[in-house]
């Protein structure tokens, strides 16, 4: 399980992709999620998959992207059951692909870029700085909460709990032992940082400064423009052409599993 | 009896945590186990009841390879106190968190209620039973936590750093639980950075320094050897301290002390001396 949250864990490194802006890696990150959630064809997600993967390799990240992949098969398995058992086996692997674009596309932007640096995107694009603020704090402490639920995993499972123990039902409610620790401390938790950024002297002033400013660079305009000249063919094909003149498509792009 | 033989573990495959490690802990004994932060501690006793298992050697608890068991099933020898309760209380009701482990364990209904109310009343708790532990105080979350490991009556206990943010009152209450706890098929392990703590309650030390044991022996052997001390970053009680720093300027004042009435001791006879 924890295994999913390592595709969202920032890595310091010197990369392209982190050198990059980060309003350029959100911009990617959302146009990506959306040609993802345009197309439900095996064949297209893949290609966009495809697109993906050498932003991958350029932020060095291969090993942690795809221990994350490996993290998500227990939920695309139970997916692909579903959606098989109810629908067909091909819109089946297509949600699963479209999962798997999505998550690829966040990782991405989570992987490259530091908390901080993100809420002095949110900043500059005009965030209230609170609202910039609590956001850097939720993603800071993903980590700190995936451990505390090993170690709380780790203490139920000491008193003799299984998880793998009951009908479905029954192993929904096996985690009841593990959830509850987790949301009781993180109550605590969040009460205690905020007495601890008030006596700090959090919002003592309106008008903050930060000691780095942000710079958009050639690349980060060049790397924008051709996500947004993805996201336009993308919308170009599926709601002119698809609806319009589908006979202009390729068969390739339509093809199924028989099932 | 617990037998690490040869273990190895790592989390990452570049990085050893536990290294070369052989022990033998014997019932009848309360052992402590110290070391710097990061040493292995917690990655050690986990190997006991099965949350870890070596990357490299085998551990058997009464003879049986951790490996070829489920922590579930170790639950019945071996109770494991985290160190923050607030970890593992989750019930509605105090009843409800300690039947919990012995739900689990499939023990019969008149058995749990019969434990539930000998447990509540042994870490007294009996007048909040129908409480939520949310509204404990921490020192009563911290026996609740207990109370609902301990009764499974595991031969084995492991408490992980119970002293924390401890009064010295709690502190002396968990020493006399230690004290009966003791028994000749019983192994109490106790995690801790208490120095002195870990000196007034064990019969047997073990320093872990970087993953590997640099020291097992008697408290007042080990604290024979300074430079142990050094390396797992550790500090002799104040006594000790006091001892040696003194007996720089009376030779014959004794170095190996460790407890209140040996320093009283020592110090009355070197007044008698010099009168």
């Amino acid at each position: 399980m924890a295994a999913i949250f390592e595709a969202f864990r920032f890595k310091q490194k010197d990369t392209f992709m982190h050198r990059l802006d980060p309003r350029t890696t959100f911009f990617m990150a959302v146009v990506f999620s959306i040609v993802g959630m345009l197309f439900l064809e095996i064949i297209p997600l893949l290609l966009i998959l495809l697109t993906m993967i050498p932003f991958i390799f350029l932020a060095r990240s291969v090993r942690q992207w795809s221990k994350s992949l490996r993290g998500l098969a227990l939920l695309a398995g139970f997916i692909l059951t579903i959606n098989t058992f109810f629908l067909t086996f091909s819109f089946a692997v297509s949600t699963v692909l479209r999962l798997v674009v999505l998550m690829t596309a966040f990782s991405l932007f989570f992987l490259t870029v530091h908390p901080d640096d993100f809420a002095l995107a949110l900043i500059k694009m005009r965030v209230p700085y609170e609202f910039a603020f609590a956001f850097s704090m939720a993603v800071r402490y993903v980590p700190t909460i995936a451990t505390e639920t090993e170690t709380i995993r780790d203490a139920q499972m000491s008193r003799g709990l299984e998880l793998e123990r009951g009908n479905i039902l029954q192993r929904v409610r096996n985690y009841i032992p593990i959830l509850i620790p987790i949301i009781v401390s993180s109550i605590r938790r969040a009460l205690q940082v905020a007495e601890s950024l008030e006596s700090r002297a959090f919002g003592s002033t309106t008008n903050r400064t930060s000691l780095y400013e942000l710079k958009l660079r050639k690349r980060d305009y060049a790397l924008m423009v051709v996500s947004t000249l993805i996201l336009v063919f993308a919308l170009y094909i599926t709601f002119i052409i698809r609806i319009q003149a589908p006979w202009f498509l390729p068969d390739w792009f339509f093809w199924h599993f028989p099932l | 009896m617990i037998i690490f033989d040869d273990v190895w573990f790592s989390y990452n495959p570049d990085q050893y945590v536990l290294r070369n490690l052989c022990l033998q802990l014997k019932p009848g004994q309360i052992i402590g186990l110290m070391g710097e932060n990061g040493a292995g501690k917690t990655t050690l006793v986990k190997h006991i009841n099965g949350l870890l298992k070596p990357t490299q050697g085998a551990v058997f608890v009464d003879g049986v390879n951790t490996r070829e068991t489920s922590t579930a099933q170790l639950a019945r020898q071996v109770g494991f106190v985290f160190q923050n309760a607030d970890h593992q209380l989750f019930a509605d009701t105090l009843q409800a968190e300690i039947a919990f482990a012995l739900r689990n364990l499939d023990f019969s209904k008149a058995e749990i209620e019969q434990r539930v109310t000998r447990y509540l009343e042994r870490f007294e708790l009996t007048r909040y039973q129908d409480q939520s532990p949310f509204l404990l105080s921490g020192g009563e979350r911290k026996r609740l936590a207990l109370a609902s490991v301990l009764c499974v009556e595991p031969k084995i206990l492991i408490l992980d750093e119970p002293t924390q943010a401890q009064d010295a009152l709690q502190k002396q209450k968990l020493l006399d639980f230690m004290e009966t706890f003791r028994s000749p098929d019983h192994i109490l392990l106790l995690v801790t950075h208490d120095m002195e703590f870990a000196i007034r309650a064990v019969d047997r030390l073990l320093i872990l320094s970087k993953g590997q044991l640099i020291a097992d022996g008697s408290p007042r052997q080990i604290l024979n050897n300074p430079s142990i001390f050094e390396r797992a970053r550790l500090l002799p009680p104040q006594l000790t301290q006091f001892a040696h720093q003194l007996a720089e300027y009376i030779p014959q004042f004794p170095t190996d002390i460790t407890t209140l009435p040996e320093a009283v001791d020592a110090v009355n006879q070197l007044l008698r001396s010099r009168r």
